[in-house]
């Protein structure tokens, strides 16, 4: 009886622990979608302007990979998503400074957009005169 | 023994009573990570520019914020439940800082049409 007992709950152990083990599947969705958003941030210029955020996106990016390898899937699908919400944000502070940086020229007067007459004629108006400084050297 | 007798209801009572904290007190425990986020996220519902200029991004916040609550109440998985925060987090950042790329926006607009 006690022998029984004890096979039962050895069976019962053993698929507890298979159970357990039966992990998620490898998150290569998540790391592709945090490596394009890393790509976005960068065409923002996101290297410039949000260094410290799109730093620690690489980083994580950098780790999701190793879990990856090591089939550490729940710790790379983590990483992976805390990479593409950085890079995101990363992304989207590159674009803020931009446009507040244009905003604030033209609030000083510094930069005035082109008119539509303006950038009509600007192609005419730029060339020639360095035509006249080329015919003049 | 009648002593003997009142001593054991009266251990039988602080047992029932103790247990029934506990159980009281385990059902209501939060997780001080997600408690943090919930308060950010309802500060930025109430943030006027958030809300007229980033709502939809807003609304990803309060959905992954939904996920957490759900994985809270029903596996109380404190790492997963971390880690949604730290995203709902980085997506209230993320709303405030298109809200505010959108006011620039419309700073530039503003004076080429009042021109």
């Amino acid at each position: 009886m006690t022998i029984r007992l004890r096979n039962c709950s050895l069976v019962l152990m053993t698929i507890f622990c298979v159970g357990c083990s039966a992990s998620e599947p490898a998150p290569t969705n998540r790391i592709t979608q945090a490596d394009l958003a890393i790509r976005a941030a960068v065409d923002a210029k996101a290297a410039d302007l949000a260094p410290v955020e799109l730093q620690s996106a690489r980083d994580k990016l950098a780790q999701a990979r190793k879990m990856m390898a090591a089939e550490k899937y729940t710790e790379a699908r983590r990483l992976a998503a805390s990479a593409q919400v950085d890079a995101e944000l990363a992304e989207a502070k590159a674009e803020t400074t931009v446009m507040r940086r244009a905003a604030d020229q033209i609030l000083r007067g510094a930069y005035k957009p082109p008119t539509e007459a303006e950038r009509e004629s600007r192609k005419p108006l730029t060339s020639e005169p360095a035509a006249k400084d080329r015919a003049t050297q | 023994m009648r002593l003997n007798n009142r001593l054991k209801f009266r251990d039988l009572l602080a047992l029932v009573f103790f247990l029934t904290s506990l159980v009281i007190g385990c059902a209501a425990v939060q997780n001080p990570t997600l408690e943090g986020a919930r308060e950010a996220y309802e500060k930025a519902l109430r943030d006027p520019l958030i809300a007229r200029n980033a709502g939809a991004a807003l609304g990803r916040a309060g959905q992954t914020l939904q996920t957490a609550d759900k994985i809270w109440a029903e596996e109380h998985d404190a790492a997963e439940v971390e880690h949604l925060a730290y995203i709902v987090q980085k997506r209230i950042e993320i709303a405030r800082t298109i809200a505010q790329r959108r006011v620039a926006s419309e700073e530039i607009e503003q004076p080429q049409s009042s021109r």
